[in-house]
């Protein structure tokens, strides 16, 4: 699945598109930025209602593609700024994490199953 | 102005937190205080700042000088401390607050009580809503409204592993922070270059003190602060802050307590 489906596939709305579309391996779904750096995976998407300019620098410091934003929470303009940026992608929908989880694991879910978190 | 070192705390829960023990009034706070050689308090119950005119008249019964405050919980569950001279403008901003505080179904019995006290123990209000929810104002905003509202802000326990900047935001954003504040000696990633200050985050009696810092104050602010002069004394907490001109509790251990901070120490 690649970071552009996130959108054209799963109906997210894309709030920062300049990134370099490409595949997405696996995801990880937190709202806890400390259990993000410590478990997520590079390459990844992130399922998280943390809305804010620091899920940018955590993700691009892990090396996160994309960043879905769940449960409609507000996202703070200078996060979409960050977010263009570092080149990661953003998007919104009104759905769970719940939700998007379930939704992602068809397509993501053999990119994440058994993968050990990172030390 | 030759300054002092004295002991402050800034971080206490009285009982309009519903987390803390009931017997938690103002006045028992700054008792145990002043046993504690405590000189300067802060009253910081979560979200709110209904016992703060309270806990001035408990302050100055005992001769203590208050700081009026409250520890807000951002839209991130990120707790931040936001201290005030008075406790009108303490209340002020609790009361505008209010505005983006959830109104989540809360039942005394299951998430604890919440009771406003006169300096007396006798109970003036029960609130109806839950303080201890997630405000709606994401953490930037919060601190830059109680800021702009004249308040010392104070990210709380920011090495916490539970609703701190480290556990929800990852590392300390850049903010208007007078201060940060750690349990044990943080890491730089969290401290963003500003002072340290220890707290006790008392929410029961016997924590009173148990994590009180030092800070070099001039003796003439101290009196202002006894004496009603809070903004005076607040100003002048503030620039003793910016300055780093404090001794944490873990860098205080070995040190006799309330004597001067050594010129020059970190
Ligand atoms: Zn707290
Ligand atoms: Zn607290």
């Amino acid at each position: 699945m690649k970071i552009s489906e996130l959108g054209t596939e799963q109906g997210f709305r894309s709030l920062q598109s300049d990134y370099a579309d490409r595949g997405l391996g696996g995801g990880y779904t937190s709202d806890l930025l400390s259990d993000v750096m410590a478990n997520a995976k590079s390459e990844g998407v992130l399922v998280t209602i943390q809305a804010h300019k620091n899920t940018v620098a955590v993700a691009s410091l892990i090396g996160i593609a994309a960043i879905v934003i769940c449960n409609g929470r507000p996202v703070p303009d200078d996060m979409i700024e960050a977010a263009r940026a570092e080149g990661v992608a953003v998007f919104h929908t009104d759905k769970s994490q719940f939700e998007v989880s379930g939704l992602l694991w068809p397509a993501l879910g053999a990119g994440t199953e058994g993968a050990a978190p990172r030390a | 102005m030759r300054t002092r070192g004295v002991l402050a705390d800034l971080h206490n829960h009285s009982c309009l937190s519903p987390c803390a023990s009931l017997e938690m009034s103002p006045s028992l706070l700054a008792r145990r205080a002043r046993e504690r050689g405590i000189e300067v308090l802060g009253l910081t119950d979560h979200n709110g700042a209904l016992n703060c005119p309270a806990f001035a008249e408990a302050c100055r019964r005992e001769g203590i000088v208050p700081v009026f405050g409250l520890e807000a919980c951002s839209l991130e569950e990120v707790h931040v401390l936001c201290l005030f001279g008075s406790a009108a403008a303490a209340l002020a901003f609790g009361e505008r607050l209010l505005g983006s505080l959830p109104r989540l179904p809360y039942d005394p019995e299951k998430l604890g009580d919440e009771v406003v006290v006169d300096a007396d123990e006798g109970v003036l209000d029960l609130p109806d809503y839950y303080l201890g929810a997630a405000l709606e104002l994401g953490f930037d905003e919060l601190c830059l409204a109680a800021s702009g509202s004249g308040a010392l802000v104070v990210p709380a326990h920011v090495d916490r592993p539970m609703f701190s900047v480290s556990s929800q935001l990852g590392f300390l954003p850049p903010g208007p922070y007078a201060a940060v504040e750690a349990m044990r000696d943080p890491d730089p990633s969290l401290r963003g270059g500003f002072a340290v200050v220890s707290g006790s985050d008392a929410h029961v009696p016997e924590h009173v003190g148990r994590r009180a810092f030092e800070v070099e104050l001039d003796p003439e602010a101290l009196a202002a602060g006894r004496s009603g002069g809070g903004a005076e004394f607040l100003a002048a907490l503030g620039a003793a802050l910016r300055k780093g001109a404090v001794l944490p509790s873990w860098a205080r251990a070995g040190t006799a307590a309330g004597s001067p901070r050594a010129p020059g120490a970190a």
